[in-house]
């Protein structure tokens, strides 16, 4: 609920004209008065129609700025003839008017202009930004004719305004690290893979990582999802890092490196989220040393998620690509609190990027670490990884072993998938809720393919007692519950079902129900702030810690998450950090400011009625190795896409870009 | 199928198509100004917007499939009135130039701007001052450019080039030379064909003619193998009174020609007729032992040859050709049959290829395209053996195989015995891999197993699959086996083979004429190519003939195609036909042959005025005609594997650069010459000279003068000679042991 003067956004039309400000009718959306703390804003027009906040704004010139704006941003644009020519029709007309040369007849010209490129434009761009003129043109009619009439300039043309806007799409909003989705989407189209590398890599330095193992939510905001099926996002972006790699180019980075600067920072863990931060600020030109208490690079995503989904090699190039932009890597590193003090002297900042590598306990009766057979998930895959991997310990073997995992998440299905391939006699998962729900937190494919490997589920369940004999673990008491649905209509309630548990011999429980941050590494005195479940504290936005100069970013900040998160919020820490290496200040930049606003707005409406595309076309799926054989190898289960279904699957993108702009 | 209605007509796309070439493939007319059949769609011009029964607004037919059922309509009043307004913004502040624009007459913005009857501009937008860029032999205007992205496309997606790229600006969006100040690239010109306004021209053309000036003949391509089809646009020259061909174009829908071919055309003889000459020649003839000639000559006149070899009792040489025919000869004493299987087309559609022996991006530009084609439209995993790398290839190649020079014959047998480990072989064939020492093979071809491994594992989801041999297979010492290893492949895989011919009928000579070893004796007439008598279109000759573009007739092109040719130019002078019939060989015209040509070399008895020379509308290639396969006895048996040759010292290869290929490229007014020595830093330091080093090249017996370029873009210790200035011997390995010295 914003406070506005005026708004037709998302088809309201909240006119407040001459009312008495305190009488004013509220817009339901979430519209951006205030720009930040010491900037208000006059007005926000975007996509979806125009907002003003205050009785004196330039209508006219509004119109006219957003309308430049389209040439301006045309990052995206200019990539078609209605989109090209009617751009600048648009915005010619309107400065004619503006400054008090127009005529009738250009009113009807920017009618017709505006009318063409709703219907035919190439992509959203081109199909909105019409939209928020040709209702100021119908709501201000007076003012424009006044303006022709009298052949006077509108009221602040020769003024001073700020005039700030951002390019953004459904898809881009709802992704952590912002990627330019469309960009990409339209590199694969276009069959120039190395724009779409760079596209990715504008945001997103793990172009393979995130090709492969991320849980896409941008799919959940894909408008295509309006007219028969989101667009297979996260598949297509896997096209232009392989073509890299294929064909063995350089790396293509979408920026020039910066000369060095002559600015240090430290950056702690060499996960996607230090990987991510590194790259940026090398960047920048800013010298950074990373960290890592492993002996191999890469965090989580090496050590966690399993070969089969996440093929080393592969994200070794990504790793290679951070390299490349020249940031200095420091493994077998555990970093103490005595080094921490030490770098922060040493260092114009330091960046916490550890992760959670704890594995929370289960909550069962007898659960006690020192039991063999208790596991924890996190012990288990860093075994695994390092062995298949890079040789690194020794292999895990199951054979004739059962193993029950209790978990939900995707990293309980790396351990059960992991123990399929380590040949254990028997693997089930204990999952307190619902077949739907494990879906939600993971993948349909992730559950699926689990399932048709011979993992036995085992829903409205936990573990109420782990029995040993001599600290042997023997066998585990289960508890079954049932879902009973809450008559306030909140989340249904977990009730237990007495004289339904059960008894199994089991020989390993490996909890994987959650992750916590190990941070002993942070100095007593320094008191930094921490989230009620045990991170490290910032406001979200730019991720410095409630000691200046500490960052933090990634799952030790946010808690476990997906890997999206944590490279949005590094490449966020990063912008962030090269300031203030620099200046001492935390700020934001423009584009930053405006993509927490479009966040909070929302740019995806999964109530928009979709035209100009032919639904009903299907979504490709990419093929997964048989189970038959991926059960007994560690070899890619997931083939992706070929040329053709890639080719397809990038033609159903509608290139939903959007322009907003606020003026201040 | 997908069965669904457009008009009202029922009509069927099959899988990959769209509403577009749909209805296309049906006659029925959707404008378009940014399309082209083949590249992805650019979408950018938004003409081609259609309507669907329940579907709300327009929706872009040229990136659309159909769904099942569905009804399109392509003509309403609405449809009208938007496509309208679309050349309304199109013309907006289009320079009115058409007076004097190259393009003026074929120009796809006239054209639509007359059918849709756009006859003022409502709207004004302000203009941009924007200069004219000259990049070599292009030039771009952006003012006349109307973005729509066609240039872009065919570089990136067809040649392979992506030299060009949209600069992104909305109204002030221009085209520019990729990733550099000014154009870099192998100047095909495709660009130029494609534009659809004259926003690209050639430099060399502009403002020299109207288009309906022109005369076209459509013709086949004289520099290489491929045998591109493009037609010669003619016209009277008003200063010397004679026809001139002013510039080269293609079918550029489908079809794609490179920077020889669309550049490198006026290679015409301009000799007049001397009767003395011609007197001399029949007598030089007739004390001859033997008659030399190159392969680039139509299979009409290398009939006339091989009559004239009968006539006469003299040899024939051409080296080129034998070496080609011996190949072919050992290829089918194992698969049976004359020709190879494999096609242009057929590396086009493959998902997987493996070309071997070949620097192919200069050997056979139409090669690379097709395999550009391949790698950028169907993701084709190509693996690129050769002793150097080429940097051309690199956005082509998804693995290099650097083996060592002189292994050929080594590699091909580690290919077969990848590629066949499954194979139904006899126990011969078998015998012969059991019998192969592994380790030393891959040790001195320096190749790995884990190579093939890497490879054979990239080809796990492909299904169509092409190998493609080049000359150093062919002119290799070993080429007898290696042709028995290429064919074994052939025979027992999934791969189709092509085999690259080296000129533009060394194919069609090889056919047709009985080829005696070349010897260095005294008394041979030389036909295009050198002898104590030389008749030849050429420079030099002591006796002038016609020229290729100057006559009538056909090659046979790396497709096994037989394609006619025609005469651009007319010849006031002699032709071997002439020559022939003074020697008592008696037929009117040389393509009375035609239908002469041998039977028991697939070619077919058909009069050369019924030989088609055109695509269809829908792209299909009616040239000519297709050589019938032919079957032959299979009693060929494998060879046990030689020892590996090593090449130590000072080697270098002989390839020539782009656009060049031969005398006839070397005399195109257009076309760079650079024949420097090229080589890396690493062999400048090997052979001890430094860039811009006047040297000395001695191989063989031959020593030539070049200047040394050191080329960043090359790497290892063989350096690039080039051929088409100096004419070597075509038949010989091209890697060569030399000596260089500088000259001071």
């Amino acid at each position: 609920m914003s406070k506005v003067y005026f708004s037709t956004w998302n088809g309201e039309l909240i006119n407040n004209i001459n009312k008495p400000e305190d009488e004013w009718e509220k817009s339901a959306y979430n519209l951006p008065a205030q720009y930040d703390d010491h900037r208000d804003s006059k007005a926000f027009i975007g996509w979806d129609g125009v907002a003003l906040f205050d009785e004196d704004v330039d209508v006219i010139r509004l119109a006219m700025e957003y309308a430049a704006q389209y040439q301006e941003y045309s990052e995206a644009c200019g990539r078609c003839a209605p989109g090209r020519w009617g751009g600048q029709i648009l915005y010619d007309q309107l400065d004619k008017i503006a400054r008090g040369e127009g005529a009738v007849a250009d009113l009807n010209h920017l009618k017709e202009i505006g009318s063409s490129m709703q219907v035919t434009s190439k992509c959203e761009i081109g199909k909105t930004v019409p939209n928020p003129i040709l209702d100021l043109m119908l709501h201000f009619e007076d003012t424009f004719m006044e303006c022709i009439n009298e052949q006077k300039k509108s009221k602040h043309y020769d003024d001073e305004i700020g005039y700030i806007a951002k390019i953004t799409a459904p898809c881009t909003d709802a992704c952590p690290s912002s990627v330019d989705i469309p960009g990409y989407i339209e590199g694969v189209r276009d069959l120039r893979m190395d724009d779409s590398l760079k596209a990715t890599r504008q945001t997103m330095p793990l172009a393979h990582v995130c090709g492969r193992v991320c849980p896409h939510p941008c799919e959940d905001a894909c408008r295509r999802t309006n007219l028969d099926e989101p667009v297979s996002i996260m598949a297509l972006k896997r096209l232009g890092a392989d073509w890299e790699t294929d064909h063995g180019f350089e790396f293509f980075h979408p920026m020039e490196k910066k000369p060095n600067n002559g600015k240090r920072v430290a950056i702690i863990g060499a996960g996607p989220a230090g990987l991510t931060a590194a790259y940026y600020l090398a960047a920048e030109g800013v010298h950074c040393d990373v960290y890592e208490e492993l002996p191999v690079l890469g965090g989580e995503v090496a050590v966690g998620v399993p070969e089969y989904r996440m093929p080393i090699d592969k994200y070794n190039q990504d790793i290679e690509c951070v390299k490349d932009m020249g940031v200095n890597f420091i493994v077998n590193s555990k970093i103490t609190a005595d080094e921490m003090r030490r770098f922060e002297t040493e260092y114009d900042a330091t960046m916490v990027a550890t992760g959670t590598r704890i594995s929370k306990k289960v909550r069962c009766d007898n659960e006690r670490p020192e039991v063999e057979g208790y596991w924890s998930s996190i012990e288990m895959l860093d075994q695994i990884n390092l062995w298949d991997k890079y040789g690194i310990g020794e292999p895990v073997d199951l054979t004739g072993k059962t193993v029950v995992c209790v978990g939900g998440g995707f990293t309980s299905m790396d351990v059960v998938r992991c123990s399929i391939r380590a040949n254990a006699k028997k693997v089930i998962m204990i999952y307190r809720r619902d077949e739907k729900t494990i879906i939600r937190n993971t993948t349909y494919e992730e559950y699926h393919e689990a399932v048709e490997e011979g993992v036995e589920f085992i829903f409205h369940s936990a573990v109420n007692r782990m029995n040993d004999e001599d600290d042997v673990l023997k066998s585990l008491d289960f508890d079954m519950f049932e879902l009973v649905p809450n008559p306030d209509g909140g989340r249904a309630q977990l009730v237990l079902i007495e004289g339904a548990g059960f008894n199994l011999e089991v020989d390993y429980l490996i909890p994987a129900v959650s992750q916590a941050a190990d941070l002993k590494l942070l100095p007593q005195e320094w008191d930094i702030e921490m989230t009620s479940w045990g991170t490290i504290k910032t406001n979200g936005k730019d991720y410095m810690t409630s000691r200046a100069g500490i960052f933090a970013a990634g799952d030790c900040e946010y808690g476990p998450m997906t890997i999206v998160n944590a490279v949005g919020q590094a490449k966020r820490a990063a912008s962030v950090i090269s300031r203030y290496v620099q200046t001492g200040e935390i700020t934001l930049t423009d584009d930053e400011i405006m993509e927490d606003h479009l966040r909070k707005l929302k740019v995806y409406d999964k109530k928009e009625k979709v035209t100009g595309w032919l639904p009903g076309l299907a979504r490709e799926h990419s093929e997964v190795v048989d189970v038959d054989i991926r059960k007994y190898n560690n070899d890619e289960v997931n083939l992706g896409f070929t040329q053709d279904e890639a080719m397809s699957e990038a033609e159903r993108c509608m290139r939903c870009y959007y322009i907003a702009m606020v003026a201040t | 199928m997908i069965n669904f209605k457009i008009n009202d007509i029922s009509v069927e796309a099959e899988k990959g198509e769209t509403i577009l070439t749909v209805a296309r493939k049906n006659d029925i007319y959707i404008p378009t100004m940014c399309y082209i059949s083949k590249t992805t769609p650019c979408a950018s011009c938004r003409m081609c917007v259609v309507e669907a029964e329940g579907v709300e607004g327009f929706v872009l037919s040229c990136n659309t499939p159909p769904t099942e059922g569905i009804e399109i309509t392509t003509n309403t009043a609405e449809l009208e009135n938007e496509r309208t307004n679309i050349m309304k913004l199109y013309d907006v502040n289009h320079p009115l130039e058409c007076g004097v624009c190259d393009k003026s007459g074929e120009c796809d913005l006239q054209n639509k701007t007359l059918e849709f009857n756009i006859e003022r501009q409502n709207f004004s937008a302000r203009d941009q001052n924007r200069d004219r860029q000259n990049w070599g032999l292009i030039n771009y205007n952006p003012s006349l450019c109307i973005l729509c992205e066609k240039c872009v496309h065919v570089c990136n997606e067809v040649i392979g080039d992506d030299a060009i790229e949209v600069k992104f600006g909305g109204y002030s969006s221009t085209i520019i030379p990729k990733n550099a100040d000014t154009l870099d690239c192998t100047f095909c010109g495709e660009c130029i064909a494609v534009c659809p306004v004259g926003a690209l021209v050639s430099s060399d053309f502009e403002y020299t003619a109207n288009a309906w000036e022109l005369s076209r003949v459509p013709a086949t391509c004289a520099h290489c193998s491929a045998g591109c089809s493009l037609e010669y646009e003619t016209r009277h020259s008003g200063i010397n009174s004679v026809d001139e061909i002013y510039r080269v174009k293609n079918n550029f829908e489908f079809t794609s020609l490179c920077g020889a071919g669309r550049f490198g055309y006026d290679f015409d003889n301009k000799v007049v007729k001397e009767v003395d000459s011609f007197k001399l020649g029949i007598e030089a003839l007739k004390n001859s032992d033997a008659i030399r000639f190159s392969s680039i000559i139509t299979n009409e006149e290398a009939h006339i040859l091989e009559l004239l070899k009968e006539k006469l009792g003299i040899k024939l040489f051409n080296d080129d050709a034998r070496k080609f025919a011996e190949f072919m000869k050992s290829y089918s004493s194992i698969s049976g049959k004359l020709h190879h299987s494999g096609s242009l087309d057929a590396i086009k559609q493959s998902d997987a290829a493996i070309i071997i022996g070949s620097r192919i991006a200069t050997d056979n530009p139409g090669v690379r395209y097709a395999l550009t084609t391949a790698a950028k439209h169907n993701g084709a995993k190509v693996v690129y053996a050769h002793p150097m790398e080429d940097v051309l290839m690199q956005n082509v190649i998804t693995q290099f195989m650097k083996y060592e020079v002189g292994t050929e014959e080594g590699v091909l047998a580690l290919l077969a015995h990848a590629l066949l480990v499954d194979a139904d072989l006899n126990e011969k064939e078998k015998a012969f891999f059991d019998d192969l020492d592994l380790g030393y093979i891959y040790a001195e071809t320096n190749l790995g197993e884990e190579e093939f491994s890497f490879m054979m594992k990239s080809f796990t989801r492909t299904k169509n699959r092409v190998l493609i041999i080049g000359n150093d297979l062919i002119a290799h010492e070993r080429s007898d086996n290696i042709a028995k290893l290429a064919a074994l492949i052939e025979k027992y895989s999934s791969f189709s083979l092509v085999i690259v011919p080296r000129e533009v009928n060394t194919l069609g000579c090889s056919l047709i004429n009985s080829l005696d070893i070349d010897e260095d004796i005294a008394n041979v007439v030389g036909y295009n190519a050198k002898g104590s008598f030389v008749i030849s279109s050429q420079e030099g000759a002591d006796l002038a003939v016609a020229a290729l573009n100057q006559q009538e007739g056909t090659v046979v092109n790396i497709d096994n195609k037989v394609l006619p040719t025609n005469v651009a130019l007319s010849f006031n002078g002699y032709t071997l036909n002439d020559i022939a019939n003074a020697l008592d060989i008696n037929k009117e015209n040389t393509v009375d042959y035609t239908k002469e040509l041998s039977k028991n070399s697939g070619f077919k008895t058909v009069e050369f005025d019924d030989l088609e020379n055109f695509l269809s509308k829908m792209g299909d290639d009616v040239r000519g005609y297709l050589l019938d396969e032919v079957t032959c006895q299979a009693d060929g048996e494998l060879e046990e594997l030689d020892d590996l040759p090593e090449f130590n010292g000072t080697i270098i290869y002989h390839a020539d650069p782009v656009l060049q290929f031969n005398n006839l490229t070397k005399q195109a007014a257009q076309l760079e010459k650079d024949n420097f020595l090229r080589g890396s830093k690493q062999f400048s330091v090997a052979a001890k000279i430094s860039d811009g080093d006047k040297v000395e090249v001695t191989f063989g017996s031959t020593t030539i003068q070049r200047e040394f370029k050191l080329d960043s873009e090359l790497k290892g210790t063989v350096a690039l000679n080039p051929t088409f200035d100096i004419g070597v011997d075509s038949s010989r390995y091209r890697f060569v042991k030399s000596k260089i010295v500088r000259v001071v």
